[in-house]
C-alpha cells in the first residue's frame, strides 16, 4: 500500500519506472484535480473568472517554462508571442471569417514560426546580450501593433464558437481553457522526460558540453523559442477572445515581466511551477485590484499611493522570493510533502 | 535627406546622446564591477528627476539658481544613499545566485521603485523651475536650444570627471580592479563589498544627473524610464563591459533615432500612413542589426569557453 514513498516500494517492470504518476497516491490526486477541474464552476460560483483568467496565463506561463526554466534562454519579449497569436486570431475570424475552432490552431502554428525566426540570434547572442535581443522584439511588437492594427485604443474580436456551439458563458468558456490547459501542462511535462527535454536541459546547463555531446544548438535552442512561442500563440488566441478587445496594452513589457515573475515565484525548471506562479500573481493582481481602493478608504493617510501599490507589493513579493526562496513555491510545496511524509519525525 | 537635415540631425542627436551616454556609463561601471545587469538603472533616472524638480519646487523661497544647486545636491546625495541602501538590502543577500535571478531581482526593483515614485508624485509631466532661459543658440550654424548645449556640456565635463576618477583616486582603482578579476582583487586586500556599494551608488548617481539633465531639457514623467531602456541599449552596442564603447554607443543611439528615425517619422509612410514614433523604436532596431554582426556589442569582450 504505497500511499507516501516508502522504502519498499519496488517497481517490476519498465512502464512501471517510467510512469508520471507512479505510486497509488498521485494516481488519485491526479483524479481528484481533474474532477476538481470539472467541478469548478459549482464550487467557485461567480468567481470562475477568476480560474478563467488563470488558466490563460498559465497556459502562456508553461510555454515560458520550456524557454528559461528547460532550455535555459531568457526572454523578456513573451507577452509579445501572445500578442501575435491573439492577432492571428483576430484575423482569422474576424477578417478570414473563419470559425474559433481553426483559429486556434493557426494562431499556434503562426507563433510557433515567429518563435523560430526570434529564437534563431540565441545561437550567436548569449546571456544579457540575448535578453535585450528579445526586449526589442517585445517593443518592435508593441510599435507594429499601435502602427497597424489597433492604434492607441483596441480592436474588437468576435465571439468565439467551437464547432456550432456558442462559447458566450464564463462556464463554456471554462471547460474549453481547461481542456486546453490540461493537454497542454501534460505535454509539456512529458516533453520533459523524451529526447528533446533533456536535450533542452544539457542546452540549459551548459551549452557548449551539450554541443560537444552531439546536442545540436541550433536545433533545440529554436525549438524551444518555437514551442514557448507557440504556447504563448494558443493562450493570445484565448485571451483575445475572452476578453473581444486587444489592445497594445494587454500585451506590453509589463505583461512579459508578469511572466517572469510567475515562473520566478512558482520555481524555474519545474513542472509544476507555471502553473502554482500563474495563479500566485494572477490572484494577487486581482485581490489587490479589489482592495487598493478600500485600502485607501481606510488609510487615507496612503494617499495616491494606492494607485501603484499592484507595483510595490509585486516587487517585494519577487525580491522576497528571490531572496529567501529562490526554488519559488514548487520547492516550498517539496518541502512541506517533506515534512508531512516524516511527520511527526524530524529526519 | 539633405545636408541640412543631417547635420541639424547630428547636433542634436550628439546633444542627446551625451546624455544616453552617461547614463550609459552608469550601467558598464556597475557591470563592470559587479556583473550585474541593472535593470532598474530607467527608474534611478526617474528617481533622479522627480527628486531634483521637487526640491527645487520646494525650496522655491530661495533665488531659481541657488534652489535648483540645492536640489542638485539633495538628489545627488539621495541617490547615492539609495545606492548604498539596494545594494545593501537586495544584492547582498544574492551574492553568487544565477544570473537570471540577479536580473530579475533588479526589474522587481523598478517596479517597487516606480511604484512608490507613483504614489508619491503620480503620472504628470513635471518640469524645473526655468533655471536656464529658453533661448536658442546656433552650434555649427543649427539652431539648438540652450538647455540642450548646457546638458550636452555638463554630461561631457562629467564623463571627464567620472574617467579620472577611475584612472586616479584609490577607490576607482579599487573598483577597476575588482572588475578586471574579482578573486584577485579580493586577494590583494579590496574589500568587495566595499566596492559593490560603490558600484550601486555611482551608476545610481550616474542615472540621476542623466535624469536631472533629461528634466531641464524635456521635462520628467514616467516615459523617462524607457530612456533608462534606451541607454540600456547603448550599452549593448557599446559592449557590456566598456566605458568608451558606452559613450560611444549612447552618441551613436543618439544620432542614429535623430537622424534616422526622425527621417523616418516625417517622411515614409506606410500604406499611406506616417510612421509616428517610429524614433522611440530605432535605437532597438539598430541594436538588433549590430548583435548579429557582433554578440558581444563594438567593443565588448568576447567571451572565450571553455570545456
Amino acid at each position: 500500500m504505497a500511499y507516501a514513498r516508502p522504502c519498499g516500494d519496488f517497481k517490476t517492470s519498465y512502464a512501471q519506472d517510467m510512469a508520471l504518476l507512479d505510486i497509488r497516491l498521485y494516481r488519485a490526486g491526479f483524479w481528484v484535480l481533474l474532477a476538481a477541474l470539472a467541478l469548478a464552476p459549482w464550487i467557485l460560483g461567480r468567481w470562475i473568472y477568476l480560474l478563467n483568467d488563470i488558466a490563460i496565463f498559465a497556459i502562456g506561463a508553461t510555454g515560458l517554462s520550456l524557454v528559461m526554466g528547460f532550455a535555459g534562454q531568457i526572454s523578456l519579449g513573451h507577452a509579445a508571442f501572445m500578442a501575435v497569436g491573439a492577432y492571428t486570431s483576430w484575423f482569422v475570424t474576424s477578417q478570414l471569417r473563419l470559425p474559433f475552432g481553426v483559429a486556434l490552431p493557426v494562431s499556434a502554428l503562426v507563433a510557433f514560426a515567429v518563435g523560430a525566426v526570434v529564437g534563431l540570434p540565441s545561437l550567436r547572442i548569449k546571456g544579457l546580450y540575448l535578453a535585450i535581443a528579445t526586449l526589442a522584439f517585445q517593443f518592435l511588437v508593441e510599435y507594429l501593433i499601435v502602427q497597424t492594427v489597433s492604434g492607441m485604443g483596441g480592436t474588437p474580436v468576435p465571439p468565439m464558437d467551437l464547432f456550432g456551439v456558442p462559447v458566450n458563458t464564463e462556464v463554456r468558456f471554462w471547460y474549453l481553457a481547461a481542456a486546453v490547459w490540461v493537454l497542454g501542462a501534460v505535454f509539456a511535462t512529458n516533453l520533459t522526460r523524451t529526447r528533446v527535454g533533456l536535450a533542452l536541459m544539457a542546452v540549459r546547463d551548459r551549452d557548449y558540453a551539450a554541443q560537444v555531446l552531439g546536442v545540436n544548438l541550433l536545433y533545440y535552442k529554436t525549438l524551444a523559442f518555437a514551442l514557448g512561442a507557440a504556447y504563448a500563440g494558443v493562450a493570445g488566441s484565448l485571451f483575445a477572445h475572452y476578453n473581444r478587445v486587444i489592445g497594445a496594452e494587454h500585451f506590453s513589457l509589463a505583461q512579459s515581466i508578469d511572466f517572469v515573475a510567475m515562473l520566478v515565484i512558482g520555481g524555474l525548471g519545474s513542472v509544476w511551477g507555471p502553473h502554482l506562479g500563474a495563479a500566485f500573481v494572477r490572484i494577487l493582481t486581482q485581490l489587490l485590484k479589489m482592495w487598493a481602493p478600500v485600502l485607501g478608504a481606510l488609510l487615507p493617510v496612503l494617499g495616491r499611493a494606492t494607485t501603484s501599490v499592484h507595483d510595490i507589493v509585486f516587487g517585494v513579493v519577487l525580491i522576497a522570493f528571490l531572496i529567501w526562496e529562490p526554488g519559488g513555491l514548487a520547492t516550498l510545496l517539496r518541502k512541506l510533502k517533506r515534512y508531512v511524509d516524516l511527520w511527526p519525525f524530524p529526519h | 535627406m539633405t545636408p541640412q537635415f543631417i547635420l541639424e540631425g547630428v547636433v542634436v542627436g550628439l546633444a542627446v546622446g551625451s546624455i544616453y551616454a552617461l547614463i550609459a556609463v552608469g550601467f558598464t561601471v556597475l557591470y563592470k564591477s559587479t556583473k550585474i545587469l541593472n535593470l532598474a538603472h530607467g527608474e534611478l533616472v526617474l528617481f533622479g528627476g522627480y527628486l531634483a524638480i521637487a526640491v527645487t519646487s520646494a525650496a522655491g523661497f530661495l533665488p531659481v539658481p541657488a534652489a535648483f544647486a540645492l536640489g542638485v545636491a539633495v538628489t545627488l546625495l539621495a541617490a547615492a544613499a539609495l545606492g548604498f541602501a539596494v545594494e545593501r538590502a537586495v544584492m547582498r543577500p544574492l551574492f553568487g545566485q544565477p544570473l537570471l535571478s540577479v536580473i530579475i531581482v533588479t526589474l522587481a526593483l523598478g517596479y517597487v521603485i516606480r511604484g512608490v515614485m507613483v504614489g508619491i508624485w503620480s503620472g504628470e509631466t513635471r518640469t524645473f523651475p526655468p533655471v536656464i532661459p529658453a533661448a536658442v543658440v546656433r552650434v555649427a550654424g543649427v539652431p539648438v536650444s540652450l538647455v540642450g548645449v548646457w546638458s550636452a556640456a555638463a554630461a561631457a565635463l562629467l564623463l571627464v570627471l567620472f574617467s579620472l576618477f577611475f584612472r586616479y583616486t584609490r577607490w576607482g582603482i579599487a573598483m577597476r580592479a575588482a572588475a578586471n578579476e574579482q578573486l584577485t582583487a579580493s586577494t590583494l586586500g579590496v574589500s568587495l563589498k566595499r566596492v559593490f556599494a560603490y558600484a550601486w551608488a555611482f551608476a545610481a548617481v550616474a542615472g540621476a544627473v542623466g535624469g536631472i539633465l533629461l528634466g531641464l531639457w524635456l521635462g520628467v514623467n514616467f516615459a523617462l524610464a524607457a530612456v533608462g531602456l534606451k541607454a540600456l541599449a547603448a550599452v549593448i552596442l557599446g559592449g557590456l563591459d566598456s566605458i568608451p564603447g558606452a559613450i560611444l554607443g549612447g552618441l551613436l543611439v543618439g544620432v542614429t533615432e535623430t537622424v534616422l528615425g526622425g527621417y523616418i517619422d516625417a517622411h515614409v509612410k506606410l500604406w499611406g500612413q506616417p510612421l509616428h514614433g517610429f524614433k522611440e523604436v530605432t535605437a532597438y532596431l539598430v541594436i538588433l542589426l549590430a548583435l548579429m554582426v557582433r554578440p558581444y556589442g563594438l567593443f565588448g569582450t568576447e567571451h572565450i569557453e571553455r570545456l
